[in-house]
């Protein structure tokens, strides 16, 4: 049956393969006449195309099907089978072109064995592969059908005779208004050579499109190859730039011959290929689809001039070589021979790079034959890199889908040990990409290039930072685009998704396939800005073009930041095309340059930097002539004496560092044009980012611990104190012992177990107010510099705990003790057990059992977990805090628990993909806003790992996740438990969240996330973070305004006010308003009394305001006596079905009146 | 702000009479509101001797006393006099009820009203002034019965001639302040004084211990003596100790346990066979299950697509 469905489909396929296939050939087979002979030129492979897909999906579609209804023994043998028939065919067919090589290895095994990550990834690669791969569409045809006019004018184009370079330009502007696209520095006017226009040699498809390796995306780009007949050109062309002119003046001859002719429908404009200055091409595009303001229909064709493998000598352009002489020097004559001239690699290989266009092309369709997987892999490698922001263009890196799949079939000829293929063509195409990446990211390849080729041998390289792919057979760099930077940052993407791909926990399609990674505010710790990039092309002495500028920036910084950073990467402005009356994009393009750090948490605030011994005197001038005046001799506590460099503590050492060495480096100009993104972010947070600020309370934590445990007299011993407090965990937004009114935190104390407690939950929590009382003697009796006071909570519901006891220290760190005693839990679970309970006392129970489970056994065990999370993550403290503020100032004080924002934000630590775990508060801020748009709470849990071994195993995981799904069975509206958040401290994942945020809530979470995170994206480094805290009060029904002292205990005070409050506290005993919080207890109160009408905002401590939002349900219904909301009664014809509304007016004045002088004034927005 | 509605409003719904209650303008809300409550003779399911003088309201108002109530019915209901008024959700908030002690049985709940005096170790009140959910209820009990006859029979005419009562007048002075001051004093409240707590907890415990011989005697007698039918209860404690039910359950999964190793589980060949098909049906039922969720999370997404 599963082999005649698959013949069945067979059938289909080949009808419409055949259908796309032929659409193409014809337009390919009269294109390409003599060449498709010779080299069985393969876009054009019709035949052997159309039945290798065939054979491909059919077999794919089949065994899926098979191997899930049919058993492992079949499963097993399958897979084996499949690959020895591949081999077979594979040998009989050998090598010749066109044939397919049987079916692919990726039968049912796939979704059950390794090749692939796990089957849902398989699953959503499919999907996303269906969704790229290139169809044939209008915008294809419309596209050939312009590749056919171009190239028929191209062929009707007369020769030109031979003309001087003053020449050549002036006739062209003349006739044509074209000016041609010399390349920097411009040919001199006296040159003697000669430019001239012959008839192409050869006009080919190229790239990616004809491979069909390019992604179906929202642009259609087509590459066009012109070969130039080698007869324009001489032997000794390859020097000083002189291929190139000439290159530049056919361009433009094609230019001028296109414009001509195409006015109407064409538009013609110059493009530096690849942001190469060397290499202007031509960019067609319909002028149709230009104006239509929907860019579906959009496509362009790139026109590139190209010469033959054989036209310049393959030895001249090896990278060693030079091939631009110094024009002073050669005038100079003699001195010209004692200097050795540098080698050219960029130069050389950009020219050697013209000659093998075709060959390339020849490559890519000979592994697109053999290996099956390969247009896949070439698919999911090219989304990989756009989505990370690295494309072919130099100034994104140098390394695009182009490279992507160049490097890939080399590899599956050769570059392993001894000249074996490093890549198998059996592999699939999950495979592929992961073996590509491990290629990038394990070698170093500016330290061990890396050789493909049967000879393997690697001609002299000059330039030890570049990394080097070398294609001996065709005698190529494959990397000469790249910049040490661009090579550093792709191969820390390589290996950061190697790891995600690794991680057994995380499902990492979307964050490799979908997700946008290059957001510098994302992507980096800190971004800086430079206004005009010229300032550093002007400041050096000899006229640098951008990329040697960039270089020296680059150089400079490295050295001067030396470990504080991990690594630096330079993104130049991108290049645009331009009109072709020009010879050179001009300066309307924007010239900003952005610089992204990725720092060094531990090292980046250092403030001295040691240089050298004044003993070495040559380092030491390097020293100095590096540093200029920062430089200053200092003698140490250990007596060395050295070249140091001091910073100020103050600010950002990183951004001080920069401005200076832009300043001593590049002059004023390029040090006054640099902004730092993020620095609004830093004023936030006064106290510092990092954990340290709670150093004084973690000391005094310590101090409190020894000092109950030193008592003498208590009736039990203690078994533990734990901490239980966000500010025991470096993670409260009012860094404790800085305010001047303490907030006490929360400590559990459990004693040694006992036999004597009473059997009885209301006893047990009298008892405790008994243990207190004593410990409170205690303390009073043997501590001086601590008060201590009991407090009662959970008034009138006896089961509960009843007291606390605070300890306030003179230094003004202050300590709630509650004491745990593990009987409880007992009692409680008897009693939800026990059929004879009344509902009410179990819904009572319910609730102590959770309190109990919440208060004495989680927090002790979350606050445990952050604390050693904030000393491993030093930017983890500073996000938190960060992202409270920011819930806070959207009013969601009371709806979202802090333990819930402190889980969010660990997320984005620990499991840092599609980035690595960031370094810099601004970097976890923006990622965790980021990731709360992307979180879809309704369908997937949030599961934390906080170990650094892994300790959630993923039958835990599984477990968690069944919870999570057994939670949305039970509720599937939502009304008790929304988010679900679980961690390996917690695996209940309704600890923190059982009745709050509710849907609402959550719904509002994810729109503020999504706006804010519009604004960064909009916005980029332009972002001003206040505006991603502010969110219109408009957007409730009504605001009380609050007091603002209440709330603004420790901010935006004037000095005024401040002096007041000094006042005020003085004359207040100041312990005795130790937890004195009116703004919280009046928030609650609220939630209480009218919690079935109004949803309440508070803004806690960020904002003295508390909105509301009447309940829809409040409006006119019939009367009862159970409406829970004072009401106002309506006039009805009936008088026995009288109808009420909610009397809002009443209710708000009830509020007022309530809130008394708390409340500075009522605002309705509407009713 | 919108205004006044401008029919006035039924002065009866059902069988109560909506009495208007004129709230004075604020500061910070400078406008006059108009709270409406619900007002009639209480009519409970079971009454008591109680109930013909007593008046049933609902919509009290939040911030409602029984000082508040005193002074409506005096200065607006006839002079009607109060003894006292039960707040629906007063039982929630109003003190903690601790056991009866001296041989009584331990009630749990506030229900019992007769063992009401004898309550001890009540721990201090923490909130000096009340304040009521919104759209409650309440019981106003009058001196007799004529008096709540009196008040309603005022209100009715309160409202037939449309006089304007204002609510919380008269009572200035008289109640705790609310607002800020209402939080500063449940601060202070909320911390008594030590020697007060000690001897509430000392009077609690002292009762407890008390009230657990009794127990214990009690359940010691229906041990010993058969009751009417002739049968000896079983009951807990004796000699048996409270931890007895939870060793036991460990003991039983232990044994389980102990069973259930008792064979391992790939000792024969049909059990490594059977395992080696469950996991094969495992990963089928993974592969389903993914697929599923791929096919889920399209119908949720729409189409995977790069960003």
């Amino acid at each position: 049956m599963a082999a005649s469905a698959a013949k069945r489909r067979k059938l289909e396929h080949v009808s419409s393969d055949d259908e796309d296939e032929a659409s193409f050939a014809s337009f390919g087979s009269e294109e390409e006449e003599q060449d498709a002979a010779e080299n069985g030129i393969v876009g054009y492979g019709v035949d052997g195309e159309a039945s290798e897909r065939e054979g491909s999906d059919g077999s794919m579609d089949g065994d899926d099907q098979d191997g899930e209804d049919e058993n492992e023994h079949e499963e097993e043998t399958r897979p084996s089978a499949g690959r020895t028939a591949a081999r077979d065919l594979k040998n009989t067919t050998g090598t010749s072109n066109g044939i397919a090589s049987g079916s692919r290895p990726t039968s049912s095994g796939a979704y059950a064995t390794g090749t692939f990550k796990s089957s849902l990834f398989k699953l959503q690669v499919d999907e996303l592969l269906e969704q790229m791969r290139p169809r044939h569409g209008k915008r294809e045809n419309e596209a050939e059908a312009a590749l056919h006019k171009i190239k028929q004018t191209i062929d009707k184009l007369p020769d030109k005779d031979p003309l001087s370079v003053t020449g050549a330009e002036k006739d062209l502007r003349k006739t044509h208004g074209v000016a041609i696209p010399f390349p920097s520095p411009r040919p001199p006017k006296d040159a003697k050579y000669k430019l001239a226009y012959a008839k192409p040699a050869g006009v080919n498809v190229a790239g990616s499109h004809p491979l069909k390796l390019a992604s179906r995306g929202k642009s259609l780009e087509i590459d066009m190859v012109v070969s130039m007949p080698s007869t324009l050109f001489q032997d000794k062309d390859y020097l000083n730039h002189r291929y190139f002119y000439k290159r530049a003046y056919y361009l433009a001859c094609l230019a001028s011959g296109l414009k001509s002719v195409h006015q109407e429908d064409i538009h013609v404009r110059y493009e530096n290929f690849g942001a190469d200055p060397l290499k202007p091409v031509l960019v067609a595009e319909s002028k149709r689809g230009r104006n239509e303001a929907t860019a579906k229909a959009r496509w362009r064709v790139n026109i590139i001039p190209c010469i033959t493998e054989d036209t310049f000598s393959l030895e001249k352009l090896l990278p060693s070589k030079n091939c631009v002489r110094d024009q002073t020097a050669a005038t100079n004559g003699a001195a010209s021979k004692e200097l050795p001239t540098p080698p050219t690699p960029f130069y050389n290989s950009s020219l050697r790079a013209e000659m093998l266009a075709m060959p390339y092309l020849k490559l890519l369709n000979t592994a697109s034959k053999t290996c099956d997987a390969f247009r896949d892999t070439c698919l999911l490698g090219g989304t990989w890199l756009r989505q990370r922001g690295i494309a072919s263009d130099l100034h994104a890196g140098g390394f695009g889908s182009f490279e992507w799949s160049t490097l890939v079939a080399l590899l599956l000829q050769g570059g392993g040990p001894g000249g074996r293929s490093l890549l198998s063509d059996r592999y699939s195409s999950y495979q592929l990409l992961k073996a590509t990446l491990q290629v990038l990211a394990v070698r170093d390849l500016s330290k061990q290039p890396l050789i493909a080729g049967p000879e393997g041998t690697l001609p002299g390289h000059p330039d030890s930072d570049l990394p080097v792919v070398w294609d001996a057979v065709r005698s190529h760099n494959m990397l000469y685009k790249m910049s040490p930077w661009s090579y550093k940052k792709l191969r820390e993407e390589a290996r950061t998704t190697l790891k995600m791909l690794n991680d057994p926990n995380y499902d990492g399609f979307e964050a490799a396939f979908v997700q946008r990674v290059d957001n510098a505010l994302y992507q980096y710790d800190h971004v800086a800005e430079l206004a005009d990039s010229t300032t550093l092309e002007l400041s050096s002495k000899h006229a640098d073009d951008a990329q040697q500028s960039c270089r020296r920036l680059y150089s400079v910084l490295l050295q001067g930041l030396g470990d504080r950073i991990r690594r630096i990467d330079i993104i130049p402005h991108s290049a645009e095309s331009w009109a072709l009356d020009n010879s050179t994009p001009g300066s309307t393009t924007s010239r900003k340059l952005r610089i992204g750090f990725a720092i060094n948490p531990d090292t980046v605030n250092r403030t001295v930097d040691h240089g050298p011994s004044a003993e070495h005197k040559g380092q030491a001038a390097a020293f100095r002539k590096f540093w200029g005046d920062k430089a200053e001799l200092r003698r140490f506590k250990d007596g060395t004496i050295s070249e140091t460099v001091v910073w100020n503590a103050g600010e950002s050492v990183l951004e001080q560092i920069v401005r200076y060495l832009l300043r001593w480096h590049f002059g004023g100009p390029a040090a006054d044009g640099l902004t730092f993104a993020g620095d609004g972010l830093k004023k936030k947070l006064p106290h510092g980012s990092t954990a340290a600020s709670f150093s004084p309370i973690q000391d005094a934590f310590k101090q409190f611990e020894a000092d109950v445990r030193g008592l003498d007299g208590l009736p039990l011993t203690i078994r533990q104190l734990s901490p239980a407090d966000a500010q025991l965990r470096s993670a409260a937004n009012d860094v404790p012992m800085r305010t001047r009114r303490p907030k006490p935190a929360n400590v559990v104390l459990q004693f040694e177990g006992s036999a004597r407690w009473p059997d009885d939950l209301i006893a047990i929590q009298r008892t405790k107010v008994a243990f207190l009382l004593k410990l409170s003697d205690l303390i009073s009796g043997s501590l001086t510099s601590a008060t201590p006071r009991i407090g009662l909570e959970n008034e009138g519901n006896d089961m509960l705990n009843q007291a606390f006891l605070d300890v306030i220290y003179d230094s003004g760190a202050a300590f709630r003790i509650r004491i745990h005693h593990d009987r409880e839990q007992t009692l409680l679970e008897r009693m939800l057990k026990d059929k004879t309970v009344e509902p009410s006392a179990k819904d009572t129970a319910a609730v102590g059992l959770a309190m109990y489970k919440r208060d004495y056994i989680k927090a002790p065990a979350h606050t445990q977990a952050f604390a050693g999370l904030c000393s491993r993550y030093p930017a983890l403290s500073g996000t938190i805090r960060l992202l409270k503020q920011w819930f806070d100032s959207h009013l969601l004080f009371n709806h979202i628990p802090e333990e819930i924002i402190e889980l969010i934000a660990a997320r984005t630590f620990v499991q840092p993909w599609p980035w690595q775990a960031p370094s810099s508060v601004q970097a976890g801020f923006y990622r965790t806003l980021n990731w709360l748009t992307r979180w879809d709470w309704r369908n997937d849990p949030l599961i934390v790992d906080f170990s650094e071994g892994g300790d959630l195993k993923q039958a835990e995981r599984q477990s968690i996740a069944t919870k999570f799904e057994a939670w949305r069975k039970l509720d599937p509206a939502l009304n008790r438990v929304v988010l679900f958040a679980a961690s390996n401290v917690d695996a209940e994942g309704t600890t923190w969240t059982d009745g709050r945020p509710s849907k609402v809530v959550a719904g509002r979470m994810s729109a503020l996330a999504k706006a804010a995170r519009a604004e960064i994206e909009e916005r980029q480094l332009q972002l001003e973070p206040a505006s991603l805290f502010l969110s219109p009060l408009s957007d409730f029904d009504f605001v009380l305004h609050l007091d603002p002292e209440l709330a603004g205990k420790k901010r935006k005070s004037s000095s005024k006010q401040a002096a007041f409050k000094n006042l005020e506290i003085d004359h207040v005993d100041d312990e005795v308003m130790v937890g004195f919080d009116p703004m919280s207890g009046f928030t609650n109160e609220l939630g209480r009394l009218y919690g079935s009408a109004i949803l309440f905002f508070s803004g806690g401590n960020e904002r003295a305001a508390i909105a509301g939002l009447w309940n829809p349900q409040t409006s006119s219904r019939p009367w009862t006596l159970h409406l829970s909301y004072s009401t106002t009664p309506l006039k009805s014809a009936d008088k026995e079905k009288a109808q009420a509304e909610v009397n809002r007016d009443a209710i708000l004045a009830e509020i007022a009146c309530l809130g008394g002088d708390m409340v500075r004034r009522v605002e309705v927005n509407r009713h | 702000m919108v205004p006044m509605p401008k029919s006035r409003p039924p002065s009866q719904v059902l069988d109560f009479t909506v009495l208007p209650l004129h709230r004075p303008a604020l500061p910070s809300y400078p406008l006059k509101r108009t709270h409406y409550l619900y007002i009639r003779s209480n009519a409970p399911r079971i009454p008591t001797e109680d109930t013909p003088r007593e008046i049933f309201v609902k919509n009290v108002p939040i911030d409602a006393t029984e000082t508040h109530f005193k002074a409506l019915f005096a200065d607006n209901l006839g002079g009607a006099r109060i003894e006292n008024v039960d707040f629906e959700d007063a039982r929630v908030a109003k003190g903690i009820r601790a056991p009866a002690a001296q041989g009584k049985k331990r009630k749990r709940g506030a229900d019992d009203e007769d063992a009401k005096p004898e309550e001890v170790g009540q721990l201090p009140k923490t909130w000096d002034r009340e304040v009521h959910r919104s759209g409650s209820t309440a019981v106003i009990r009058c001196v007799d019965r004529p008096s709540a006859e009196m008040a309603l029979r005022e209100a009715r005419k309160a409202v037939k001639t449309g006089r304007e009562i204002v609510w919380g007048e008269g009572v200035e002075g008289k109640v705790p302040l609310l607002g800020k001051e209402r939080y500063a004093a449940h601060h202070k409240l909320r911390y008594p004084d030590q020697a007060v707590l000690q001897s509430s907890v000392d009077r609690f415990m002292e009762a407890f211990s008390a009230q657990e011989e009794e127990k214990a005697r009690l359940l010691a007698s229906q041990r010993a003596e058969p009751d009417e039918d002739g049968f000896i209860t079983v009951t807990r404690g004796g000699r048996t100790g409270p931890a007895r039910e939870e060793e036991t359950k460990g003991k039983e999964e232990e044994f389980k346990k102990r069973e259930k190793n008792r064979v391992k589980d790939d000792f024969y060949r049909f059990q490594v066979r059977e395992k080696k098909k469950e996991k094969a049906k495992d990963l089928v039922r993974g592969f389903e299950e993914d697929r599923r969720k791929v096919e889920e999370m399209r119908r949720r997404r729409g189409k995977v697509r790069p960003e």
